[in-house]
């Protein structure tokens, strides 16, 4: 790298911006301590995290901003392995959670119009084209998003990453490394995990290349071991949504599952999950819910409703109803118990095959049973996302059996992910009152 | 077409390889090893939707944004349409695909063995590896549903069967402008090959390319490309408009003109057979490698335009469709992209679309 850019690079990143954001956080954290700062009366002011959780995102975006001069980058699939990548010193990029983010900043509609008039259709999934339609438009809420060195794609949460990454592989002309992980509608077979591992190994060489250097090995370990770490505290922190009041809501989830996603295998991970489990538990010693009058309990399938979140929290919140786990944030988590930094290839293997999205339509039907137990909820919501095939394609016989096996009222919700236009606000509010209405007369716990 | 040129019907073949002790697998989209099944003598007979059946059973468990040959597919199922099969093959072609397998094994379970099989997304040799032996798993759930044990030499034989037809569907593309045959004629032939044994597919084909004549047909000639040329109205929507199919690009059709093999060892040959076939969106092929795929059938088959017949919510398709565009474009190509369900009647919509990239490209 040119030195003159690696100076640049730390100038904004680690001298201005570092303290920009930390000046930012604490005004944040002032405005927030304020008896005056919140007003809603259902719900309970936010995570004293969240500042902070600003700051890492804006930080990490921010790296992203000036990558290109002092480090090599690689963009990665939400689920891919991303702990080689990490130790090798790459900056890695999701563009789903960039997607996300843009979804969240209601940026779709403007981003996705700009991959629409190329000809991508709206019948692709709406992160892949908020995604193309930045790159075509080098439009972004985040002010720049690094040019890719490497793009690394796990085909473990769905195909569509695949065809994404080949669109980006294209536009940016540099190595696409897949990651192929056979779907496992059973139970997973000796040969897929050997092949898996065999593509890590693969992996490794191309990344090595393209960084000029070669893993260490000891790195490598510290990386998986934090990577492990990080996962098991995240679990720790959706595990007590099991308390009454639930301490944190699946809403909030889904905003601090972030480092989760883009930052694992980081010290700055390991602590942040840290504090936020901390402060959860003098949360819960004070009775203090993420709602404040905690009725009803639901979960949560697949994934958000990103530019609804708001609207969806304070209607639950309304009606005295806390969404208390999630099977999409519960992926993050779950597997933690597979990661095996003495075997750090093996265990990969083990880990990146088995998300939840990997899986047939069955396990995930078992895995909801199983968190309606444990999180004693009253009912369950399942997003059927237009723009999440692998996640929403089952959902119909799950709901199904949910209600008539289970006795478990449930609502098939239809949304997207990402693209508001896909969204039927009437229909939607109409389901949901009726939905709670049901709720209601199931009679309070 | 000819008279001796005769297409048996897909319930007669059945309804024969039944009566000679064979058994039927009906396998859906797209890839996967004839041979190995030939070998356990179970017929594969491919289902692509079925076009135009009642797709209310589909509905009850798929939502409206799944894809008409997934939701047509599981109709098919549930309203007994499958029952003379003894298997049902669900290959790994998309989400869609992978969606429907998993309903049928978890939720459906239907009384026959549900087969998956997982088609890998790379041509490495990681990839003609894990193919092998996914293939040797297939062996394994045939053998243990009771269709036998094929010894190598058998399977050897079953795959040389199945080359030898691949060959010669080649050869009837290749001949395809001097074959006297109608576009939707010339896709029933070739289509044949989705359900006929091989050698019967051979005896068929190899009358078919001995009624070439010298003179080629004539009319505007354009490329097919796409999943299944469902509704098969478009060709004779081609054809009044004075076009002529001269290549073809479709997952059924140009994207299974399979290589052979190079391995001794059976299962691997098959895997490379398939793993090597032309570029396709589904196995994941890079875009580029597709681009020059299509200008390459361009230029020997001297097309004039290529036209993407889509299905709706084919979302490996969906998302190569603006580059290969591009692709052509910048090669002088023209193309149109026109988009149906299997389900429906050609709308007038596509009619028109195609009747103004006719008058752009004549």
């Amino acid at each position: 790298m040119n030195p003159f850019g690696s100076i640049y690079y730390h100038w904004n990143v680690n001298l201005l911006g570092k303290a920009f954001l930390r000046f930012q956080r604490l005004r944040a954290e002032q405005r927030a301590g304020r008896p005056s700062g919140w007003k809603s009366e259902y719900l309970s002011p936010p995570l004293g995290m969240t500042t902070r959780l600003t700051e890492l995102i804006s930080r990490h975006y921010l790296e992203g901003r000036y990558a290109n001069y002092h480090r090599k980058v690689a963009w990665v699939t939400s689920g891919g392995p991303v702990e080689f990548l990490k130790a090798l010193g790459f900056f890695t990029l999701y563009p789903e959670n960039h997607g996300a983010l843009c979804g969240a900043r209601k940026k779709v509609i403007e981003l996705s119009s700009a991959a629409e008039n190329e000809g991508y259709s709206r019948d692709i999934c709406s992160y892949a084209r908020t995604d193309i339609g930045s790159v075509l438009s080098g439009k972004t809420p985040v002010g720049r998003l690094p040019r890719p060195d490497l793009l690394l794609c796990c085909t473990n949460i769905c195909q569509t990453v695949l065809h994404w990454y080949c669109v980006l592989a294209h536009y940016f002309q540099v190595p696409l490394v897949l990651i192929d992980t056979p779907f496992i509608y059973g139970e997973v077979t000796e040969h897929a995990v050997t092949f898996v591992k065999k593509q890590f190994e693969e992996a490794v060489t191309v990344a090595e290349k393209v960084m000029g250097r070669s893993l260490d090995n000891r790195r490598f370990r510290e990386t998986m071991e934090m990577s492990a770490e990080a996962a098991r505290l995240w679990m720790q922190v959706m595990e007590r949504g099991k308390h009454r009041p639930a301490p944190i809501s699946a809403i909030d989830e889904f905003i601090h599952m972030a480092p989760i996603v883009e930052m694992r295998g980081e010290a700055v991970t390991v602590e942040y999950y840290r504090a936020l489990l901390a402060e959860l538990d003098d949360r819960i010693a004070k009775g203090i819910g993420a709602v404040k009058n905690e009725r009803k309990r639901l979960l949560w399938d697949n994934l958000p409703i990103w530019y609804r979140i708001r609207y969806l929290s304070e209607l639950f919140a309304e009606n005295g109803i806390t969404i208390v786990a999630s099977t999409y944030t519960n992926a993050w988590g779950e597997l933690a118990h597979l990661i095996d930094p003495e075997r750090p290839l093996e265990s990969i293997a083990q880990l990146y095959i088995h998300p939840i999205l990997n899986r047939g339509t069955g396990y995930k039907l078992e895995t909801m049973k199983r968190m309606i137990e444990e999180y004693q909820v009253d009912g369950v919501i399942l997003h059927s996302n237009r723009s999440c095939k692998p996640y929403s394609v089952g959902q119909i016989d799950q709901r199904e059996r949910l209600v008539q096996e289970q006795g478990v009222p449930a609502l098939l919700l239809e949304a997207d992910h990402n693209d508001p236009r896909a969204f039927s606000e009437e229909q939607a509010v109409n389901r949901l009152a009726a939905f709670i209405e049901v709720l209601g007369e199931t009679g309070d716990n | 077409m000819p008279a001796s040129l005769e297409i048996p019907r897909r319930s007669e073949v059945i309804s024969r390889h039944k009566e000679r002790g064979g058994r039927v697998a009906a396998v859906f989209p797209i890839h996967y090893p004839r041979a190995l099944f030939r070998a356990f003598n179970v017929l594969p007979v491919e289902v692509w939707g079925p076009p135009k059946i009642e797709a209310r059973q589909g509905e009850k468990h798929l939502q409206s944004y799944t894809c008409s040959i997934v939701r047509n597919g599981l109709s098919f199922v549930i309203s007994g349409g499958l029952n003379v099969a003894d298997f049902i093959v669900v290959p790994h072609a998309c989400d869609s695909l992978q969606g429907f397998g998993s309903i049928l094994i978890d939720f459906i379970k239907p009384e026959k063995p549900v087969i998956p099989i997982y088609i890998p997304r790379g041509t490495r040799e990681s990839d003609i590896e894990f193919f092998t032996e996914e293939l040797k798993s297939v062996f394994t759930r045939l053998a243990e549903a009771g269709a036998g044990s094929p010894s190598d030499p058998e399977l050897i034989q079953a795959i040389e069967r199945e080359e030898e037809a691949d060959k010669l569907l080649q050869e009837i593309f290749q001949k395809r402008t001097h074959l006297p045959f109608s576009d939707i004629e010339f896709y029933r032939l070739v289509r044949a090959r989705e359900y006929l044994p091989g050698e019967e597919f051979i005896e068929l084909a190899r009358d078919a390319v001995d009624r070439a004549g010298d003179n080629p047909q004539s009319g505007i000639p354009i490329i097919l490309s796409g999943i299944v040329p469902e509704p098969m109205e478009i060709l004779n929507a081609i054809v009044r408009r004075g076009g002529v199919v001269v290549a073809d690009d479709f997952a059924c059709l140009g994207r299974r003109l399979y290589p052979a093999g190079k391995s001794e060892e059976p299962r691997r040959r098959m895997a490379e057979s398939i793993i090597l076939g032309p570029p396709d969106s589904t196995r994941g092929s890079p875009i580029g490698d597709r681009v020059r795929h299509l200008r390459k059938l361009v230029e020997e088959s001297g097309a004039r335009g290529v036209v993407f017949y889509n299905i709706k919510f084919c979302e490996p398709e969906l998302f190569h469709l603006p580059i290969l565009r591009k692709g052509l474009k910048d090669a002088g190509i023209p193309s149109v992209v026109v988009e149906a369900d299997i389900g429906e009647e050609l709308s007038r919509q596509v009619e028109t679309s195609l009747e103004t990239f006719m008058e752009v490209i004549k």
